[in-house]
């Protein structure tokens, strides 16, 4: 079975972002890029379906510029077939990306399409669903758990409250989860491996999109910083603040 | 030209390596050195990694990869970030496996690379060190003799990783005027490994002292065969190894010690902030890059099939300082918590003092 991994490049969870002071994006120097933590479990579940189905074909994809190679080498690394690098340096808004993603899909005719339920840069949490619209297949977001039969996956999501399995054909798109998997580290050999698979690269023009954005980034603030604290002297003085200043109760 | 720039390959293998080290060695670091017990199914997992199995011939069931010092020093630097000990045990088998591939006869590579080539952990060390307050590598006291077509080695050892759990050992003695390599089995009859050995620090690495007496060997036993081996870049190759743990131990004390001088407060400020901490952290800095640069530049002769005997013994005599004086300045800025067990800097500390005189422990 081909299954297709549509991920994102951000920056790395454990650097600290700064935004510029115009607000108009955050500082790329000296940032280390990974692939967005939901995509690398997307890449290791596909992994595992190949390897318990013993057979079929993990294709990576990326939309960026050249230098994202690296984050598409690091999942061949882990296991993945080969790679589609569809190059732009312009900024895309989810819906684009989605179209982007659904001519991949036409071309590449995959039966699966596994993504992160969200980058955890803007965390959108668009991108998976508008692909599914698009292309008119059944759509399975938050997956905690995965499996397929023959022609039928089977996925737990996970929502608010509790757990909601849901069945459906293929060809489908699944988002996932953080309780979903553990990716794998590549391996050495792996990482050897990785340099002579097949990465290519597609201008995004060649697609033959609109590429306007419908949306635009007006700012990115810092979020304010938290007031200190106060202590109170009894219960009574709290209950009677939270009356009369906050107004809570 | 000069080039400081890794190869693709070279920054995902550290990226790889350093997240692992990170995720899933700094977490068992301690409770490693309060038992002196590594989990086996840790030193598995890296196994996994393939350090060594990438590097093995594809004849032997390896993965036939390209060896390089470089990618070696890159790899180790990274691993040694999350904890010496156990990158230290991870890394042991490359002490029998590497002189063999590069410098080992046919019949030796054959007998030899496939076990390293195995999904499970391969023990096989090496014994260098000798316990004589003269020891000094270029002239070992172990003694090789030759006997009918074999040898008989003489002599005694320590600070030899791993020795009791090693399927197969590299012992080095003196044969004639130069320094040689013989492989050993085991439990061959001979050679008795003794006590494991109380050390200041990697308290999770087992080292013992072993005892040869008249152990006798046949002459495919010799590493290299008739050949012998170039010592001088075994013990090149093992300096530079040393010499980017070090690295690897100096940078996870300096981020802590940065980590916990921006946290913590004093009269009304970070501690960082303080010219006493802030130049004290520049200089570990700056010590880490240099220390850095010095294992490259070894290690890269290395690759180019060049003489680096100066230049990884200078890289291992400047790094074992200075990782000792970054780690001991780490200690100094936690203050009060550096002394405590709850912080690891006090353990990197003990750790790193043995950068100064163990020798053999590692390779690239």
């Amino acid at each position: 079975m081909k299954i297709l991994v549509p991920f994102k490049r951000v920056p790395d969870p454990a650097t600290t972002i700064r935004i510029l002071p115009d607000g108009s994006g955050i500082a790329t120097d000296n940032v280390k890029w990974v692939i967005n933590p939901f995509d690398e479990i997307a890449i290791e579940e596909a992994l595992r379906i190949k390897e318990r189905l013993k057979t079929g074909e993990v294709v990576l994809m990326t939309i960026g510029q050249s230098n994202w190679q690296e984050q598409l080498r690091t999942g061949l690394a882990m296991g993945a077939d080969r790679a589609k690098l569809i190059v732009t340096d312009k900024p895309l808004d989810t819906l684009t990306i989605a179209r982007v993603i659904a001519k991949v899909v036409a071309e590449e005719q995959p039966r699966l399409v596994i993504l992160g339920k969200q980058a955890i840069d803007d965390d959108s949490n668009q991108v998976g669903q508008m692909l599914a619209e698009i292309l008119g297949w059944p759509q399975a977001t938050f997956a905690s758990k995965l499996e397929i039969e023959g022609d039928r996956c089977t996925v737990v999501r996970e929502v608010d409250g509790g757990l909601e399995t849901v069945a459906f054909p293929l060809p489908a798109v699944v988002t996932t989860d953080l309780r979903l998997n553990e990716p794998r580290y590549a391996s050495l050999p792996g990482i050897m491996k990785a340099r002579k698979k097949e990465l290519k690269e597609i201008p995004i023009e060649s697609l033959g999109l609109d590429l306007t954005p419908k949306l635009r980034v007006k700012e990115l603030k810092a979020p304010p910083k938290r007031q200190a604290g106060r202590k109170v002297g009894s219960v009574q003085e709290l209950v009677k603040l939270l009356h009369e200043e906050a107004k809570l109760i | 030209m000069i080039s400081f720039e890794l190869t693709e390959e070279q920054r995902m293998i550290s990226q790889t390596v350093e997240a692992f080290a990170r995720e899933e060695i700094r977490p068992a670091a301690r409770t490693a050195d309060e038992s002196g017990q590594i989990p086996p199914e840790l030193v598995q997992k890296i196994w996994e990694l393939g350090l060594v199995r990438s590097v093995i011939p594809e004849a032997s069931g390896g993965d036939g990869g390209q060896r390089s010092a470089v990618t070696g020093v890159v790899a180790a630097e990274a691993l040694a970030y999350g904890d010496l000990s156990i990158a230290i045990h991870a890394l042991v088998p490359r002490l029998l496996a590497y002189p063999v591939l590069e410098m080992g006869d046919q019949a030796q590579r054959a007998r030899y690379l496939p076990l390293f080539a195995q999904p499970g952990f391969c023990a096989a060390s090496a014994a260098l060190t000798e316990p004589r307050w003269d020891f000094d590598i270029f002239s070992i006291a172990t003694t090789a003799r030759g006997s009918g077509s074999g040898y008989i080695l003489n002599g005694e050892k320590c600070y030899v990783p791993l020795a009791r759990e090693s399927e197969f050992l590299i012992v080095f003695a003196s044969c004639g005027p130069a320094v040689e390599g013989f492989i050993l089995p085991g439990g061959c009859p001979g050679l008795v490994v003794g006590e494991r050995e109380k050390n200041m620090g990697l308290k999770a690495l087992a080292t013992y002292g072993l005892t040869l007496k008249d152990c006798a060997v046949p002459a495919e036993a010799r590493l290299g065969g008739e050949r012998g081996i170039n010592f001088n870049r075994l013990m090149s190759e093992q300096k530079v190894a040393a010499a980017a743990m070090a690295v690897g131990v100096a940078r996870s004390a300096f981020e802590y010690a940065r980590d916990y001088a921006l946290q913590r407060r004093a009269f009304g400020a970070p501690i960082a902030t303080r010219q006493a901490i802030a130049f004290m952290l520049a200089e570990m800095a700056i010590e880490i890059d240099a220390s850095r640069l010095l294992a490259w530049e070894a290690a890269s002769r290395l690759d180019k099939g060049e003489d680096a005997l100066k230049e990884s013994y200078q890289a291992k005599n400047y790094t074992a300082s200075a990782v000792l004086k970054i780690c001991d300045n780490a200690v100094q800025i936690l203050g009060g918590h550096g002394y405590i067990r709850e912080h690891p800097v006090e353990m990197w500390l003990r750790n790193a003092r043995g950068f100064a005189m163990l020798e053999g422990l590692t390779t690239v």
